[in-house]
């Protein structure tokens, strides 16, 4: 967990104790609205790194919440818990984190002297069976595209040795 | 030999026998060498370790290493990995950045990291899962026909499998078995080893880094120092084992402990606890038997304006020795403070801890309104040995390692133009040079050529074990 929200809001003349967790997947740099597991309440957050940042700042009644908690619970109660994907209180565990962190490698075409390289995704299934793959990439066979960018790059004398 | 003894013929006497050798004769020592080594014509020379073939269970880079020497020396290897998962190291790349595809065609969007450079050159990639009986007949035919095998299990669990030295060496008696790991066999034989933690148990990182006086702490090497060394040390032991079997025909068991081995670096430490009872410090950048020897921190950058970091912040280190009586002098000659020779005059005066920490402060102080590049020009101008702290894109640039070859581009068959220096940084040998075929290739991708056209398994049956995720 990078942080967590202890809500303390009254309900029904009982503070609300519930503990909702903020889990590094979701809430690693971040910043919106978020509901309470328990009572509802939207606090509005702001989180860089992992650390809070601003907040959290009660919202008033009736903000729609960006998201939910993946977990929360309440410590003092015998740990009642509110567990992943319950509707309206905790959101569901999708075992992704944001999109934003999921990796798209970036597309490198050609190397810092300007040679074409390979190794991108997605790849074309292998040649072979039992996942042979074909020992040598055709460039110009298998990437025309990049083979012509590659012969543009040779015409305008960005290809070097070094 | 003539038959008349008192004949000589001019291919008897000493010296050169022909114009081109008296040609190579006579060329200065840098052009001999050159054209000995010739950095790039690597290809059109034998590999000494031809006709070996090894087989590599391993994972991570310690004992690939081990492999991977023989590999660039021109052993076959054959790299056994999981079925669709493949060494665990694929799996890591620095910062989790950049990674190379394909792996595998039943992972489409995982790729092979940067974290497995180096450690598996040259490899036949095929996948087996090894621990079910049905896969046993293959991997025994494997041992038979193989020299020998690099395992890095928890101690045990090749035994437990049946594939252990106990039972192959009753199929190949030649076969050369070696286990590398953490602790081996001892009170700790079950417990696992990463770098860092060879480089902890081992005492190492202990006295590496600034003492806490002087805000450092224990340290790590930033790289896995150990396991390449280790992965080395292995290697020498398998040469040595080859050599035993030459002359016995019998194989050998090599057993490895990374832990053991990363306390041989340690130099004098434990001789000197075993004397004196002394327990070393770290004295990071600074040298416990010599002084001036060691890395200062001069005021300015060598490139102010670069965007990168490691250029703009960190390229201000240089390394300076003038440790010897005359070198000394002329050092506190140029830094303008004849005081701090007529107060150091000997080494011995020098080399104790409060005169370095003066000696050191003295000379950061004169460094302070210098850049990196001007504090070697100025050492080197006046005869003392002083070198730049340089980063990667330094050494890339660096002319003299362009010369040798040390680090060079290649074009790898399946991933294209690659910067590479693992291979090449190893050593230069004349006639049986090391080289680099590819850097590594997808899980799985030699399986036909190994398991149909070596062991001769027909391709319907390669097939039903690749469906069934047996390889």
């Amino acid at each position: 967990m990078c942080d967590i929200i202890w809500c303390k809001k009254d309900v029904e003349g009982k503070p609300c104790d519930t503990v909702n967790y903020l889990d590094p997947y979701c809430f690693w740099n971040w910043k919106g609205t978020i509901n309470c597991a328990n009572c509802g309440t939207v606090y509005a957050i702001h989180m860089i790194q992992g650390h809070m940042y601003k907040g959290p700042d009660e919202q008033p009644a009736g903000t729609k919440p960006d998201t939910s908690p993946l977990y929360a619970d309440k410590p003092l109660e015998g740990y009642i818990n509110f567990p992943s994907g319950m509707e309206g209180r905790t959101r569901p565990f999708q075992c992704l984190p944001r999109h934003i962190y999921l990796g798209v490698p970036d597309m490198v075409k050609f190397s810092i002297r300007g040679r074409p390289l390979r190794g991108w995704r997605p790849q074309p299934k292998s040649a072979g069976i039992a996942g042979q793959f074909p020992f040598n990439w055709e460039m110009k066979k298998l990437s025309p595209e990049v083979w012509a960018e590659y012969q543009e790059k040779i015409a305008k004398g960005e290809v070097k040795d070094w | 030999m003539t038959k008349d003894l008192r004949e000589c013929r001019i291919e008897d006497l000493p010296g050169p026998k022909s114009k081109q050798e008296l040609d190579e004769m006579k060329m200065p020592y840098e052009e001999y060498c050159k054209a000995a080594f010739a950095p790039g014509h690597e290809m059109g020379k034998p590999e000494s370790l031809k006709g070996i073939r090894w087989m590599s269970t391993t994972m991570y880079i310690f004992t690939p290493h081990s492999v991977a020497n023989l590999a660039e020396l021109g052993a076959e290897v054959i790299k056994v990995e999981m079925p669709r998962m493949g060494d665990p190291m694929k799996h890591t790349s620095p910062f989790n950045e950049a990674y190379l595809y394909p792996l595998h065609d039943t992972r489409p969007v995982t790729g092979t990291g940067y974290g497995f450079m180096n450690a598996n050159p040259n490899e036949y990639y095929i996948s087996m899962d090894y621990h079910l009986p049905e896969m046993k007949e293959a991997f025994y035919r494997l041992v038979k026909m193989s020299d020998g095998l690099t395992e890095c299990y928890r101690p045990g669990t090749f035994d437990r499998w049946k594939q252990s030295y106990r039972y192959v060496q009753e199929l190949n008696p030649r076969f050369i078995y070696v286990w590398g790991g953490g602790f081996g066999y001892g009170p700790k034989c079950f417990g696992g080893s990463y770098d860092i933690l060879g480089q902890a148990h081992a005492g190492l990182a202990s006295v590496t880094g600034m003492h806490e006086s002087m805000g450092g702490h224990c340290t790590k090497h930033s790289n896995w120092c150990i396991d390449w060394y280790s992965g080395t040390q292995i290697t020498f032991g398998i040469l040595a084992a080859m050599h035993w079997r030459a002359k016995t025909g019998l194989g050998t068991m090599i057993e490895f402990s990374q832990v053991q081995a990363a306390t041989r670096c340690l130099g004098h430490t434990v001789p000197m606890y075993g004397r004196f009872g002394i327990v070393r410090q770290r004295w990071g950048n600074w040298d416990t038997q010599l002084c001036v020897h060691g890395i200062i921190l001069c005021g300015k950058s060598d490139f102010p304006d670069s965007i990168n970091p490691q250029d703009k912040f960190d390229a201000r280190y240089a390394m300076v020795s003038a440790f010897q009586d005359a070198d000394f002098k002329a050092l506190c000659g140029i830094i303008k403070k004849p005081d701090l020779y007529s107060s150091y005059k000997k080494h011995k005066e020098r080399v104790g801890a409060e005169a370095q920490v003066d000696i050191y402060a003295q000379l950061e102080d004169w460094a302070k309104d210098k850049s990196r590049s001007e504090v070697v020009r100025i050492l080197q101008n006046e005869g003392l040995l002083c070198e730049p702290v340089m980063n990667d894109r330094e050494v890339y640039e660096n002319e003299h390692y362009r010369q040798r070859g040390t680090v060079r581009w290649m074009e790898d068959p399946l991933f294209g133009d690659v910067l590479v220096q693992g291979t090449y940084s190893a050593g230069m040998l004349s006639k049986t040079p090391r080289r680099l075929y590819w850097i590594w290739r997808p899980v799985g991708a030699d399986n036909v050529k190994i398991y149909h056209e070596m062991l001769g398994y027909p391709i319907s049956k390669v097939q039903e074990w690749y469906d069934k995720a047996w390889i």
